[in-house]
């Protein structure tokens, strides 16, 4: 009896100290994040303070003013990476979702083959592609397009794609689907009325992880969009980088817009970007 | 040649008797129209210019073959060129280097903070998502910070090492050969350290609690359960873990391009980084797809390792 109180008090006082070691290594481990926020909003002079103030006091929106909205090239790159990432997306889905059903839940030949392809080609480097793909586009007066730059991010995003939402459509249970067939559906309706609706949570996870996929994206935006007017914010900043210098807080300003609709989606639907990432990343 | 599931597809193949009343269904052949558009772009899209990559490769290609066509045919002579230069050599190595210590670093990382969230505890989950952000962070975003916190003048660890006295002025990180290597091989290690923890954290949770009570029953340190039950039933999970960092690192470009270009003097121009210069800085897009078909053979063999690494495990 005393053994197991005993046991119970050591427990819960290894789980303080369990407690106040996982917010120490997690707040030490964020740091970097931190201080990209703290700089966007010191002001210019305070950045090259020794040392360096640990709290922008007062914080300054300036950075975010001058450098992000007031300047023409990182609007236009922001509305670029936009309409990339939510072509990307469109197309990711139209695509993905009809051969992740088919490969969970017909019976097609050459499974095997087509599962192999799509794992495979996500452990492609994207440089293969982009120096390829330069050359091919080049001929088809697809560099510096909008469409150039989507068929590029959905040949990663679609295969991404169906390797999440196929384990979806495999806890479909088969009886379901036969039952809309028996009801009058075809291989089609049974999919888009019956399939497709119990599959949210996939969908849901595939659009998040496409859109963030696109926008961060950098390889094809650097080799396909040579003209300023096309490329993405990812390259916009890499650019402005050298022209900057030392102004730290309008680049780290640049790279929180950025990193904001990220941080964002990831909070509200943390959830499923977790459970896809780790399914795209391990699952066969 | 088609036959590779192995599976009974019919006729008079012997079947267990509980699935004798139902008779297996036919190949859905027209179940391949909803494959077909994805196949058909990935073939497209990936495949081809993969293997068109590989024809560039022997062929005379700059910038005028590439934007008027006509290249002539050298057979392995771009190959002889990559082969008899030493910066070829060099970025290789750099590669292994990178790829090898990242791998090291983010293992280290993910299993420490695997460890830390093992046991639940108040706010433990919120704590584990919130690290999570180090790796659904924008490569640029990333790339760029870590450039700022490794500066020279400002930089906020120099900050901090001048404070503690370690380090007495300016030290430029990114501007030495050797502290530049560990600096991207820290910022790539930050980036997939929770990946890791994820990875790491799902084997642990398949390890049975009552192995560690037995453990404990016989006077086990919590270091010994760590040393002779934890590690050894992770091992599975960790050489998942590793093999897929270890692809994922040596592909990895823009985190390098950004925060040093591949310098200084080529101290970090890893494979991607070469060939990436090699094509748009030189535009030799001929010997660039020699280094990026060298660059596809080293995932590309793990990758198969890796798959057969999990069938096996699945099997078990």
């Amino acid at each position: 009896m005393s053994a197991v109180v005993v046991a119970s008090a050591r427990v819960r006082r290894q789980r303080r100290w369990l407690a106040i070691a996982g917010l120490v290594v997690t707040v030490v481990y964020l740091i970097p994040v931190y201080w990209m926020l703290n700089t966007s909003f010191k002001e210019a002079g305070d950045i090259f303070a020794v040392p360096p103030d640990l709290v922008p006091l007062p914080p300054t929106v300036a950075s975010y003013v001058n450098a992000v909205f007031s300047d023409a090239d990182i609007a236009r790159g922001l509305i670029n990476s936009g309409i990339v990432a939510v072509g990307t997306t469109s197309v990711t889905l139209l695509i993905a979702l009809p051969a992740a059903y088919g490969l969970a839940r017909l019976r097609i030949p050459f499974l095997p083959v087509i599962l192999m392809l799509f794992l495979i080609v996500q452990m492609v480097p994207s440089v293969n592609l982009a120096l390829p793909m330069f050359v091919l586009f080049s001929s088809a007066g697809l560099v510096n397009s909008y469409a150039g730059l989507i068929i590029a991010n959905c040949a990663l995003a679609i295969p991404l794609a169906v390797t999440i939402l196929r384990p979806y459509y495999l806890s479909v249970p088969t009886e379901v689907v036969e039952a809309a067939k028996i009801d009058g559906c075809n291989e089609f309706t049974a999919f888009w009325r019956v399939a497709l609706p119990m599959s949210r949570p996939g969908m849901v996870t595939v659009t998040v992880i496409s859109f963030l996929g696109a926008w961060g994206e950098f390889v094809f935006g650097l080799a396909l969009a040579t003209d300023d007017a096309i490329q993405p914010i990812t390259v916009v900043l890499s650019e402005i980088t050298n022209a900057y210098g030392v102004r730290w807080n309008d680049l780290m300003a640049v790279s929180a817009v950025i990193a904001l609709p990220v941080i964002a989606t990831f909070i509200f639907l943390q959830r499923y970007v977790v459970a896809g990432l780790t399914e795209g990343a391990t699952k066969t | 040649m088609t036959r590779i599931t192995g599976e009974p597809t019919g006729t008079a193949t012997v079947t267990p008797p509980s699935r004798a009343r139902r008779p297996r269904r036919r190949r859905n052949w027209r179940g391949l129209l909803f494959v077909a558009p994805a196949a058909v772009y990935v073939a497209a899209t990936v495949v081809y210019p993969l293997l068109y990559n590989v024809t560039q490769s022997f062929f005379d290609v700059g910038m005028r073959e590439v934007t008027r066509g006509g290249a002539a045919f050298v057979g392995l002579d771009n190959y002889a060129d990559q082969f008899g230069r030493p910066q070829f050599w060099h970025s290789l190595r750099v590669s292994l280097v990178y790829a090898f210590g990242t791998v090291a670093l983010t293992f280290l990382l993910g299993l420490g903070l695997a460890l830390i969230f093992r046991r639940a505890y108040r706010g433990r989950n919120i704590l584990r998502a919130v690290i999570l952000v180090a790796w659904v962070l924008p490569t640029v975003v990333s790339a760029n910070v870590w450039r700022w916190l490794l500066d020279g003048s400002y930089g906020l660890l120099n900050a901090v090492l001048s404070a503690l006295g370690l380090i007495d002025g300016d030290v430029f990180w990114l501007g030495q050969p050797t502290t530049a290597v560990i600096a991207v091989i820290l910022a790539t290690a930050w980036s997939f350290g929770p990946l890791a923890m994820i990875l790491l954290s799902a084997g642990m949770e398949g390890i049975s609690p009552t192995l560690y009570e037995a453990a404990r029953i016989d006077g086990a340190s919590p270091w010994q359960q760590f040393r002779r039950l934890t590690l050894p039933l992770l091992r599975p999970v960790s050489l998942t873990a590793i093999l897929l960092i270890f692809i994922f690192t040596f592909k990895t470009f823009d985190t390098i391009f950004l925060m040093t270009g591949g310098g200084p003097g080529g101290a970090t121009e890893t494979l991607p980084v070469y060939a990436y210069n090699e094509a748009f800085a030189f535009s030799r897009f001929d010997t660039a797809a020699v280094a990026t078909v060298v660059l596809m053979v080293v995932p590309i063999v793990l990758s198969l390792v890796y798959f057969r690494a999990i069938r096996s495990e699945e099997r078990a």
